[in-house]
């Protein structure tokens, strides 16, 4: 037997570290079809399952490999974030809020997928796509950096049984902006007189965090006529008298209902899923929230009644009867600049925003997010007739008339949403004692500020 | 040659070899290449994981232009604020507590001793689901203390996390509820190591009850707790749980510290890891100088009876 010595161990050690430098070229080789992927973690388990089929049918028509990953969003975007500033990337990254991909399309940190979206464009929601074409500050021009997979867009999630218990029919809801909103007013007063102290009429997110008050707003804005606020060429137009007219309704008709108690106050400081839980405890009667990820957790949780006693709402009419576009977001991935392995990701992409194949998919996730291709939609049952609250969601994400988020249109306005300008206006509306006007100048202020920073060159 | 010029030929040879001996720390032949192969890990890690990062950070935060796009940001005077008052309250009144909890628990008997395993129970578990817990306790509508509230006396409660006050208030309640049990241990074992001798002299002398706090025990605990608000004071600017959990920097951002505003706000949420990086690195000509004192009291500390 051999005895230990320094230089014995000296030697082991190097002899082991050659051998590292020699195996290596080996694992290169081995990893070259291969991607490394992050995914966002679904709501549901189903909408991870049907990632993972997706991925098996791949690797297997392929032969190349995916090394995936599912992260809760909120971590993942983290994740993102470091990867980028470390410039250690994956190879593909699935993004999923307003932010990510319109910023760092502006840094020029995303790969142009425009080779991988181009030909299948067309089945696409056009007015959607907007959302993956993104301006680059380095290249001085537009291209598609995201690839189109989910369609997500805001509906309202209406508590049946307790409209009924407060005294009024679901049948009898109004079809326009205030009189819906009205509508739930009566019920609260209803369920109050029934010793229901804690049910709420109406809730929506008027906190300054997330992306759901962001929504929140801007649908209050555009159903008041503010649709122009940010056009597609990426001017702000804070000039125009309708956009602030718009606005400042939309501040007010937000406001009101939270000063008369019709929501629940804590609604300025809640969390992203701080709605979701008070809605699934029927602490109110209606919540103003995206996608259906409220009904599909219920599903999920078994809790098929409480499932079917939820409808589900797209927009009213605006208050002169006229229909009012959804905005709308398409989430899917990009691929980071200093991928390794550009080709297998790109072979990926291609393999998933096929029809077929994203149909399959999203349909894996119970419907959690719309399948935004339409002729598929309307030819694929699943989609328009097996579930009332999915049909509700994909006619208001995919059928009727839409407009993309804003960050489409110039990623200043991510700032504007990360800095919750509007809802800051809302707030000194309700707690620091500021007139609804110069609220809105205040907010108009800013975000002019945050524009100047990010010049769009007009073609 | 005069016999100096010999001494001075002669000492340059035996300056070179105690440089060397002092330089191997009087270790002979192999126990030197020993010690560096043991000290190479801990300079390996301490590089990777102290210096580089630090140095990776005061890079990030290198460009004169991100401190004006920081200062130029209308939360930022706020968030200064807040900072201040948070280190104020926070700092203080969990130091002072901790000084006065711990002579509690210097008092003999067994029951004591369980109350202060209850006591430090807040400081054992996690932070996270603790913070989180507490946001939802101080939820106006249905949290638990507005409803025992309601139960127990019938009046509603306010909502704790809707105004910059309350919601600094709470933060600041939440980070103090959960820190006190460690410094009270710190103190209580500073307590421990004054010796029973001075006590007995000092009664002999006729000090007791606050007399014997302010003579005897409060000038032997004076430089411990020095060197524990310094130390509290620079774990507190990097404190992120207790206002990120407890009121997500809300309402309407008016209660971010400089540690969530970057990290949160401008790093995460903007993309932009380096405005991040400078919103933190604002507090360090606050953070310099409290290093610099605690280093030199560390050096000189001593007591005056």
């Amino acid at each position: 037997m051999s005895t230990l010595t320094r230089r014995s161990v000296i030697r082991s050690s190097l002899g082991l570290a050659a051998a590292g430098a020699v195996a290596r070229p080996f694992v290169a080789n081995a990893a070259a079809k291969t991607a490394e992927v992050w995914w966002v973690q679904g709501f549901v388990k189903e909408e991870d399952s049907a990632f993972k089929k997706m991925v098996d049918d791949y690797e297997k028509a392929s032969g190349n490999k995916i090394d995936h990953s599912l992260t809760p969003y909120a971590a993942l975007r983290q994740k993102e974030i470091s990867a980028m500033q470390a410039g250690v990337v994956p190879d593909m990254m699935e993004v999923a809020d307003f932010w990510l991909a319109p910023l760092q399309s502006w840094d020029d940190r995303l790969l142009d997928v425009s080779d991988v979206v181009e030909p299948v464009k067309d089945q696409f929601v056009k007015t959607a796509l907007p959302c993956c074409y993104y301006y680059n500050n380095v290249t001085k021009r537009r291209a598609y950096y995201l690839a189109p997979m989910k369609i997500a867009a805001v509906p309202f999630h209406i508590w049946k049984s307790l409209v009924e218990k407060g005294g009024q029919k679901i049948s009898d809801l109004p079809n326009t902006w205030d009189a819906f909103m009205d509508f739930f007013k009566p019920v609260q007063d209803g369920l109050r007189k029934q010793g229901m102290r804690n049910v709420y009429a109406m809730g929506y997110q008027i906190t300054a965090n997330g992306v759901d008050p962001i929504n929140t707003f801007n649908a209050w804005m555009i159903a008041y006529g503010g649709q122009g606020l940010v056009t597609p060429d990426g001017r702000l137009h804070t000039d125009d008298p309708k956009v602030k007219e718009a606005c400042v309704k939309a501040l007010v008709n937000l406001a009101t209902p939270f000063k008369d108690g019709y929501v629940p106050p804590g609604c300025v400081n809640w969390n992203d899923a701080d709605d979701n839980n008070a809605f699934h405890s029927k602490l109110m009667v209606m919540d103003f929230d995206g996608t259906i990820s409220t009904e599909v957790a219920l599903l999920s949780m078994g809790r098929k009644d409480d499932f079917d006693d939820v409808l589900t709402h797209g927009l009213p009419l605006s208050n002169d009867g006229k229909e009012l576009p959804s905005q709308v977001a398409l989430f899917g991935p990009v691929i980071p600049k200093g991928a390794k392995n550009v080709d297998v990701a790109k072979e990926f992409m291609k393999y998933m925003i096929q029809p077929k194949v994203l149909n399959e998919y999203l349909k894996g996730g119970l419907g959690r997010w719309a399948l935004p291709i339409p002729e598929m939609v309307k030819s694929d049952p699943f989609w328009l007739s097996d579930d009332p609250h999915r049909k509700a969601y994909v006619e208001q994400s995919v059928i009727k008339p839409t407009i993309p988020i804003y960050e489409a249109y110039n990623p200043a306005v991510a700032q504007v949403g990360a800095e919750h300008v509007f809802m800051t206006a809302v707030f000194d509306f309700l707690n620091n004692g500021v007139a609804a006007e110069p609220a809105i100048d205040k907010a108009f202020k800013r975000a002019e500020e945050i524009f100047a920073k990010y010049p769009i060159q007009q073609a | 040659m005069t016999s100096a010029s010999a001494i001075e030929l002669g000492r340059p040879p035996v300056q070179r070899q105690s440089l060397w001996r002092y330089w191997r720390g009087g270790l002979q032949g192999s126990e030197f290449t020993w010690a560096i192969a043991f000290v190479v890990p801990y300079i390996a890690v301490f590089l990777a994981f102290v210096i580089y990062p630090a140095a990776y950070g005061l890079w990030m935060g290198s460009n004169p232009s991100l401190y004006s796009e920081v200062f130029s940001d209308p939360i930022y005077l706020n968030t200064v604020v807040n900072t201040l008052i948070f280190l104020a309250f926070g700092v203080n009144v969990k130091l002072f507590l901790a000084l006065l909890l711990s002579g509690f628990f210097m008092r003999p008997g067994w029951w004591t001793k369980v109350l202060l395993l209850i006591f430090v129970l807040p400081w054992a578990v996690p932070a996270l689901p603790t913070f989180i817990s507490i946001h939802w306790m101080l939820n106006g509508e249905w949290g638990l203390v507005n409803n025992a509230l309601w139960i127990l006396f019938g009046v509603d409660g306010p909502s704790w996390l809707n105004s910059r006050w309350l919601a600094l208030g709470s933060a600041i309640f939440s980070h103090v509820w959960k820190w006190t049990p460690f410094w009270t241990v710190i103190l209580l074992a500073g307590r421990m190591s004054i010796p029973q001798e001075i006590y007995d002299a000092a009664k002999v002398d006729g000090a007791t009850g606050l007399r014997r706090f302010l003579y005897v025990t409060f000038p032997l605990l004076a430089n411990l707790y020095l060197v524990l608000t310094l130390l509290a004071t620079i774990f507190l600017l990097g404190d992120f749980n207790s206002v990120y959990f407890v009121t997500g920097g809300g309402p309407a951002n008016s209660t971010h510290l400089l540690a969530t505003l970057g990290v949160v706000r401008d790093m995460l949420e903007l993309g932009k890891p380096q405005l991040g990086v400078a919103a933190v690195m604002s507090a360090l000509p606050l953070l310099i100088p409290l290093v610099i004192i605690l280093m030199r009291k560390l050096r000189t500390a001593e007591v005056q009876l």
